[in-house]
Formats: C-alpha cells, sequence, structure tokens
C-alpha cells in the first residue's frame, strides 16, 4: 500500500466547505421544500404552525381547505438538480479525502 | 386535491438516513452497481411514501454515477456509445415508469405507490437473489469459472442482422440490432423509476444478452444511470415529489459508505462479494413482505386488519429491514479488516522474505 496520505489540513477545508452547503440547505429547508412542492399547482394550508402542501387542487377545494392557490414554476426542477451536483463533487472530494488521510486504500492486487 | 407528505425531519430521523446511507453505500460499493436497492425501502419505513422515496433515491444517485462514469472511462471500463444509447430508450422507460406510479398515485393515493414499489420489490429481489445466489455457488466451486465467456444467446444476438437497425458497439465488440438494445434500455429504465435501481436489468442484459464483460457492463451501466437518473429526477421534480433533503441526507452518508464498500471489495474473493449481496436482497425481500398486508387492508383490497395486528407487521418489516442494514454493513466491515489484516500479514512475510535472501 501506498505510504502517502492527503494531509488533513486539506480534508479538513473540504469537510468545512460540506459542512456549510449541508448548514445551507437545512438552513433554508423550509424553503426548498416550498420550492418542490410549488413545481407544479399547489394548494398551500398553514394551520398550527405546519404547512401543508395539496396538490392538484381546484380554486373550490382549496377554499374549503382554507388554503391558498399557487400556481406552479415548472423552473423550481433546476433546484434539486443544481444542489445535487455541487453537494456529490463537494462530499465526494472529501469522503475521497478523508479515507485517504486515515490511511485506508484500496489494496494493489486481490489478495 | 391530492395529499403527499414528505416527511418530518428532527435530528433522530436525520441521523437514521445518514446511517442508512452509509450502509446502502457501502454495500454499493461492495456489489459494484444497484446497491441503492437497500435505500428506497428504508426510506419508506422512516415514513415517505413511495413515489417520495423512489424520486428521491434517484435524485441522490444521477451526480454520484456520472463522477462513476467518468472515473471508470479514464480506465477504459466504458463503452459511452452503449451507455447513451441505451440511456435514451431507458429515459423513454423511466418516462413510462414514472406514469404509471402517477396513475396509481391518483387512482390510490400514497397507500397505492406503497404497494407498487413493495410488490415489484418482492418480485425483482426474489429473481436476481437467486441468481446471485447460484453465481455464488458456482463461483466458489469453480474460482476460474468467472472469466469472461460470451453466451449462446449473446452470440446469437450478435450474429442477428437487421438492416438499418445495426450499431457497432465497442464493449461487445460487435454489431448489435437496436431492436434488442431498445427493448432492454427501456425495461431498465422502467424499472428504475419504479424501484430507483434499473441495474437489476441493465447490467445482465449487457453481459448475457449483449456479451459485454461483466467489468465492462457495471461501467456502462453508471452512464445510463446518470442519463436516466437525471431524467427521472425532472420527471419526478416536475411532480413536486423529490425531497432534496432525503436526498442529500442519503448521499452524505453514501458517499463514506460507497467509498469504503469499493475500497472492501479489493481485499475479497468475488464470491464472498455474491453471497454478501444474496443474503442482503433475500433479508430486504422478507422486510418488504411484512409490510404487504397493512397496504391492502388500507386500501380496502383485502378485510380490514385490527390496528395491533398491523403495528406487528410492520415491526416486523422495520426489524427485518434492519437487520439487513446491519448483516450488510458487518459483512463489508469484517471483509474489510480482515482482508486488510490479511493483506499486511503477506506484506510483512513477503519483507522478511527479501530481507533473509539479501
Amino acid at each position: 500500500m501506498s505510504k502517502t496520505h492527503t494531509p488533513w489540513g486539506q480534508t479538513l477545508l473540504w469537510g468545512a466547505l460540506v459542512a456549510l452547503l449541508y448548514w445551507g440547505l437545512f438552513h433554508y429547508q423550509d424553503e426548498i421544500v416550498r420550492l418542490a412542492r410549488t413545481t407544479t399547482d399547489a394548494c398551500v394550508v398553514v394551520a398550527n404552525g405546519e404547512t401543508v402542501y395539496y396538490t392538484k387542487p381546484t380554486p373550490e377545494s382549496c377554499a374549503e381547505k382554507g388554503g391558498t392557490l399557487v400556481e406552479g414554476n415548472a423552473l423550481n426542477v433546476l433546484v434539486p438538480i443544481v444542489v445535487a451536483f455541487i453537494m456529490s463533487y463537494a462530499h465526494g472530494a472529501f469522503t475521497a479525502m478523508f479515507w485517504d488521510s486515515l490511511g485506508l486504500k484500496a489494496a494493489q492486487k486481490k489478495s | 386535491m391530492e395529499l403527499i407528505q414528505f416527511i418530518e425531519l428532527d435530528l433522530t430521523g436525520a441521523i437514521l438516513l445518514i446511517l442508512i446511507g452509509f450502509v446502502g453505500g457501502m454495500v454499493s460499493g461492495f456489489i459494484g452497481s444497484g446497491g441503492a436497492f437497500v435505500l428506497t425501502p428504508a426510506m419508506m419505513t422512516l415514513g415517505a411514501p413511495g413515489i417520495v422515496a423512489v424520486a428521491s433515491n434517484i435524485c441522490h444517485k444521477f451526480p454520484k454515477a456520472l463522477v462513476g462514469a467518468i472515473k471508470r472511462h479514464k480506465y477504459g471500463q466504458v463503452d459511452v456509445k452503449l451507455g447513451l444509447v441505451m440511456g435514451v430508450f431507458a429515459e423513454l422507460g423511466m418516462l413510462y415508469g414514472k406514469q404509471v406510479m402517477t396513475g396509481i398515485k391518483n387512482e390510490f393515493g400514497a397507500v397505492g405507490t406503497d404497494l407498487y414499489v413493495s410488490v415489484i420489490f418482492v418480485i425483482v429481489l426474489a429473481i436476481v437473489g437467486t441468481f446471485v445466489y447460484r453465481d455464488y455457488r458456482k463461483l466458489k466451486s469453480q474460482p476460474h469459472s468467472e472469466e469472461h465467456k460470451v453466451t449462446r444467446l449473446a452470440r446469437w444476438v450478435q450474429s442477428v442482422n437487421i438492416p438499418g437497425t445495426m450499431v457497432y458497439f465497442p464493449g461487445a465488440k460487435a454489431r448489435i440490432s437496436l431492436l434488442f438494445v431498445a427493448p432492454m434500455g427501456f425495461a431498465t429504465g422502467m424499472l428504475a423509476s419504479t424501484i430507483a435501481v434499473g441495474g437489476f436489468i441493465g447490467v445482465p442484459a449487457m453481459i448475457y444478452i449483449f456479451g459485454v464483460p461483466a467489468l465492462m457492463a457495471s461501467a456502462t451501466e453508471l452512464v445510463i444511470a446518470f442519463v436516466m437518473g437525471l431524467g427521472g429526477t425532472i420527471f419526478y421534480g416536475l411532480e413536486g415529489v423529490v425531497d432534496l433533503r432525503l436526498a442529500m441526507l442519503i448521499l452524505l452518508g453514501s458517499l463514506f459508505g460507497i467509498q469504503l464498500g469499493a475500497i472492501g471489495t479489493t481485499y475479497v474473493k468475488d464470491y464472498q462479494v455474491k453471497l454478501t449481496m444474496a443474503v442482503i436482497m433475500i433479508t430486504v425481500l422478507f422486510s418488504r413482505v411484512f409490510y404487504i398486508p397493512g397496504y391492502l387492508s388500507k386500501l380496502g383490497l383485502i378485510e380490514r386488519l385490527p390496528d395491533d395486528t398491523l403495528r406487528v407487521l410492520k415491526w416486523a418489516g422495520d426489524g427485518v429491514l434492519a437487520l439487513a442494514l446491519l448483516a450488510g454493513a458487518a459483512t463489508v466491515l469484517t471483509a474489510l479488516v480482515r482482508g486488510m489484516a490479511e493483506h499486511r500479514r503477506q506484506h510483512e512475510v513477503l519483507s522478511d522474505t527479501q530481507g533473509i535472501a539479501q
């Protein structure tokens, strides 16, 4: 096995970047859920501090639930795609460095 | 109006998803393609409706597939042309499969999708698990049978000449009619849109029907997975059922696990990998079986079951799935630790021998 490892400083720097990305995702999770649920037309009902999204709404059925009718925006579909790419790249780089820093490497030849 | 709820995420739920992603990733890295089959049932166990679990699983997979495909392309293991052609037909299968899923959702609600996903899971895992177990027995008794041999079926497929449909695929080193490639791609996409794992059809089809070597088939599957995963995220995203939080928590654990699992495979024999795969598949299959009566009861397709019975069945399903995840994690970690110790011992013996010789 090779004796060279990724320096911990570099690994921790990428780790901090990934932590920041995940912090952002969960700090804004309500907004992210709203974007996902309003990709298509939705009836948004807020009750007891909880937001519920109904799909395939009609103005009548939505009014009956006391909700607000929101017109869907198909462009919202780009959010999961862009976020998944960025986070997958950053976290993938970090995890590779993490195991390498720990000294865990693939065997060069199968035993 | 329809109500498809995203699950409430608290700290315990988030930690569980990360752990599930870690084990799923480890299994995925260890057995090659298709390891994500443990993730969809696990998300459903945590309360995500079937359609949300499948959509979020697809979303977490496609960037990983792209990175994997690029890495393996550098080693010359990817037939890009075959991957893209199958990917296009897989996309059509994905679109059709998503239509079926949303049709079920519109007709029977979230429970309908739970039942549909579970039944397909049970059927597919029973078939694939049996084949994998047979492979394990064969590999264990004849360790050299793992060399690539083109099957009789593949030789026949490669010999069929239908003018106007023939395409040369470097992976198979042969011209194959698109009339064979199209249905396999379509079926791969359709299965992926149903349980988020299309590799169960795509990889065996490339090996046994087209004559592509196993290593190249699993690498080419990553191209297909990327193409259909991107499409699947768009199709399901437009339905508003991709839960990015679920996808990214699974990804958080999965990327740690996948690399550990991939390292693990370099320390073990191929038949050990097959055995692990078969055991986990059959265990996950049984976990899903326990949920099916509950779904049938909720849909009114069987007599309503008492709440206590439903609770016991759910408890049994959760328990068996937890067992599958723990067994998967334990097998991979044990193989890795033992393999590394053995590897180190061999190196020490080699160094000692060289020292004596000098």
